[in-house]
Order: C-alpha cells, then sequence, then structure tokens
C-alpha cells in the first residue's frame, strides 16, 4: 500500500494520506477510493488502518463508553442528562414509579455508560449500574486530551491515585471527578490533571507530573486507599 | 480616495505596483485568540481579517437543530472602523449576503453529520477592509474551522480577479475593485479543484472568464499552501508522544 506520510507526521485535513480506501480510520475519509486527512493531528497506521490523532476534537459518543454527566432534567419517564458541550443524554424508564424510586434529582453527578447514540440520541445503558457520585470536585478538560490522562493502560491515571491517595472517576465526555482524603490531595489532584491537559504532547510528561505531584503532597505521598 | 489617472502604469505596474498575476503580501496565523475553540487571522495586503468558531455547541433556539446534522452559522461582519467613513453598527444588505455565502461554502467541506443536533458558530470580523474581504474571510474561517478539530474534506482558499483598464489582473485591492470594470471573487476547495464559491460584478467576455479562473486558480494554490504552512507551524512545537 502506498502511503504519502511519515510515521507521527503532522498533517491538515483534505491531504492525501493514501491509495488503497479501504484502510480508512478515525480521524480520515476516503474519496475516489483514495485516503485523506480530515482532522488536523499526527498521522499513523494503527491496526493496519491509516489513522489521524486529532489535536482537539469533540467528543463523539460511542456505544459502551463511560461517561459522567449531571441530571439536567426529571421526565415522567427517565432523566436527561447534560454531558458537556452539546451533548445531551437521556435515561429512559417506562415506569413513573421507578423514576422516583431512583432517587436522582436535577443537579446529581452520575458515572454512567453509553448504550446508544445516534438519529434517537444519546441513550444510557440502565442495565448497567447508574452510579450517582456523593461527593467530589467536577472538572472538565478536553475530550481529545482524555487518552494521554489516562495513559498507557492506565499508567498515568493511576500514578495520580498512588501519589494523591483520590479516587479519581474519568468520564469520557471529558468531566472527571476528584474525591480525595484532603484538600491538599484532591488540589494536587487537579493540578496534575490540568498539566496533562496543557501539556499532552510535550515528551517527559509523566516525569513532570510526578516531580509536581511529590512537590504538592510531599514524597511519601498520600496514604493509598 | 478618488479615482487615480490610471490603473495601470504604462510598465504594466498597478497602483501598489504589483504585475498583474501577484498577490499582496500575505499573512496567515492559526489560533489567535484563547476563548473561542479555533481562530485565524489573514492579511492580504491592507485587508486584515480574523475568524472563530466555537462549537460543536448546543443548538439555539432549539426547534433550528436538526436530527442528523449540526447546523453552521456564520456571521461576516465589517467593524466600524475598517473603511474611510465609519460603518454603522449592525447588519447590513451585503453583510447578510456574505454570511450567507461563506456559510454555504463552509458547508460543503465541513463534515456536518458528525454532530447531530449540534451548531458550529463561525465568526469573520473584518478588521480592516481593502478589497477580497469575503474571500479572506473565507480563508481565515477555514483555517478556524481546521484550528477547532471540525472534521472537513479540505480546506477552502479563495482570492479574487477582475478587470482593470482592461486588463486581467489578480487580487484586486480597494482601488481597483471601486474604480475597475469587473470584480469575480473565487473560492475553492484546491484538493479535489472544486469551486465553493464564485460571484461577479461587472462585465467579462466568456475568454475572459475563463482566463480569469485560471488565474484566481494560480493565485489560491498559493494561498492553499500558506495555509498549510499556518496550520502546521502552530502545532509544530508539539512532539508524537505515544498515548
Amino acid at each position: 500500500m502506498p502511503i504519502y506520510f511519515t510515521e507521527h507526521e503532522i498533517v491538515v485535513p483534505g491531504q492525501l494520506l493514501s491509495d488503497n480506501g479501504k484502510r480508512s480510520g478515525e480521524g480520515t475519509y476516503t474519496h475516489g477510493g483514495k485516503i485523506y486527512a480530515a482532522r488536523i493531528g499526527f498521522a499513523s497506521i494503527r491496526d493496519n488502518k491509516v489513522v489521524v490523532t486529532p489535536f482537539k476534537a469533540a467528543y463523539k459518543p460511542a456505544p459502551g463508553d463511560w461517561v459522567v454527566g449531571i441530571v439536567s432534567d426529571v421526565k415522567p419517564n427517565g432523566f436527561e442528562i447534560d454531558l458537556g458541550r452539546h451533548l445531551k443524554g437521556t435515561i429512559r424508564i417506562p415506569d413513573r414509579e421507578e423514576v422516583i424510586s431512583t432517587g436522582l434529582n436535577v443537579g446529581d453527578v452520575v458515572y454512567v455508560r453509553i448504550k446508544e447514540s445516534g438519529l434517537s440520541g444519546v441513550v444510557i445503558d440502565k442495565r448497567s449500574r447508574i452510579r450517582r457520585i456523593e461527593s467530589g470536585i467536577l472538572i472538565q478538560i478536553h475530550p481529545a486530551k482524555i487518552p494521554r490522562l489516562i495513559g498507557r493502560r492506565g499508567s498515568m491515571i493511576n500514578l495520580i491515585k498512588r501519589l494523591t491517595g483520590c479516587e479519581i472517576i474519568v468520564g469520557k465526555n471529558g468531566f472527571i471527578v476528584i474525591n480525595g482524603p484532603s484538600p491538599e490531595a484532591e488540589f494536587a489532584a487537579v493540578k496534575a490533571v490540568k498539566m496533562i491537559e496543557e501539556e499532552a504532547h510535550i515528551s517527559g510528561l509523566t516525569e513532570r507530573v510526578e516531580k509536581l505531584l511529590r512537590e504538592l503532597v510531599g514524597g511519601a505521598g498520600a496514604p493509598s486507599s | 480616495m478618488s479615482r487615480p489617472e490610471r490603473l495601470i502604469d504604462e510598465n504594466g505596474r498597478r497602483v501598489d505596483g504589483r504585475r498583474a498575476d501577484e498577490l499582496r503580501p500575505i499573512r496567515m496565523e492559526v489560533g489567535v485568540l484563547d476563548k473561542s475553540d479555533g481562530s485565524a487571522y489573514v492579511e492580504f495586503g491592507g485587508t486584515k481579517v480574523i475568524a472563530a468558531v466555537f462549537g460543536p455547541r448546543e443548538a439555539h433556539p432549539r426547534h433550528l437543530a436538526l436530527p442528523d446534522r449540526a447546523i453552521l452559522n456564520c456571521r461576516y461582519h465589517m467593524t466600524s472602523f475598517s473603511v474611510e467613513e465609519r460603518k454603522p453598527l449592525g447588519m447590513t444588505r451585503r453583510e447578510i449576503e456574505l454570511s450567507k455565502v461563506i456559510r454555504e461554502a463552509l458547508e460543503t467541506v465541513a463534515f456536518l453529520e458528525e454532530f447531530p443536533r449540534a451548531a458550529i458558530d463561525v465568526y469573520v470580523e473584518v478588521v480592516q477592509a481593502d478589497g477580497g474581504t469575503r474571500t479572506a474571510g473565507l480563508t481565515a474561517a477555514s483555517l478556524a474551522l481546521a484550528d477547532a478539530g471540525i472534521p472537513m474534506a479540505d480546506l477552502i482558499a479563495g482570492v479574487a480577479v477582475g478587470k482593470v483598464d482592461g486588463q486581467l489582473v489578480l487580487d484586486l485591492c480597494d482601488l481597483e475593485d471601486k474604480y475597475g470594470e469587473a470584480d469575480m471573487p473565487v473560492a475553492m476547495a484546491p484538493r479535489f479543484n472544486s469551486i465553493v464559491m464564485l460571484q461577479l460584478n461587472g462585465r467579462m467576455t466568456v475568454e475572459e472568464f475563463k482566463r480569469g479562473l485560471a488565474l484566481a486558480k494560480k493565485g489560491i494554490d498559493e494561498i492553499y499552501r500558506l495555509q498549510r504552512e499556518a496550520l502546521k507551524k502552530k502545532f509544530s512545537k508539539i512532539s508524537p508522544e505515544e498515548v
């Protein structure tokens, strides 16, 4: 397959990436059997597909994603959940009594799974548990930075959890809840998350995050949960 | 400014010293504003334009939202200090029309079906006007859209051609636009050679039109190259670390 980019080259919308239209992945599109970039980002080949990892991208809900949302409306047949930016999710519960018995109210923060996303909107899976988050700090980062925050097999997020002793709930939509043993620990975790958001693409990030956290919470780290 | 005696002198030089097929000095910068999702600044000589993109965000009023794709709102506006005589605030007929043609051009390249029910707002603000503001605005708007991370098939580059003292010229300035015989703004998605905006004010023969289009294409190719450079420059400091 002839390709027209070098690994991790910065590509711009409209740039020709490959002649083989069958291997078009995320961030690309095909036209006349050829692959072109649809976004600015790094082009690479992943799982035998040409993909563009964007620098900026709005969150696109996909079935199976775990997201954090805020209950924005209670209706006779369910709930409406604000997922940030332009996105609204719905939980459909046919029985009115059941709606009341869930105990959810407007303003509650929930951690839920997406069942489907399409013409009927974003529908929340109610078979997997709808978890109401009781306490913590809710922050929002750019959804494109979420993979970096989690790191390879959760390495980055586990580092923050270990050093601060906080529980961190990450929604793929960019909402994050941080719940820690002390305000200092929570503050440190928030700082680390913000640092990752701002410096996601500058190398040596893990070391810098570790250094920042050690400065803020002390070398020993908070008691781990 | 009053009409100069001649718009092209005996050496074939135009009022600002350019040759007939020469563009004005172009400057482009991406990501100039902090509070928008994407932004760009474009300068074609004395024409200075800022474009900002917000979204995708919730469509307001809600009944305008479409179930299968995002709506694109566009506002082309000239600041009151952009022209010699103060332009009153608010949208004139001309500005409403240009908002529409810019929106329709952007709709041809943006993959709006990626964001059902959402709205994307594009603001094009002319800081200083010296001819060719709609093409500069469209050039800036497509850069801002790309900067905002909206998926799109191609960038859009635009330039005006016109007829001045009986001669075809590229990238009209204000004087040539006002006192020339014809003005034809052209915008293209250069990757597929598709014209996304074309207007013509004045008179041209069919043959002149064809030559004019070819001349515009030449200018657009150069602008397109500068656009890609400007986009890549913004992100060039970023190093690819594995995620």
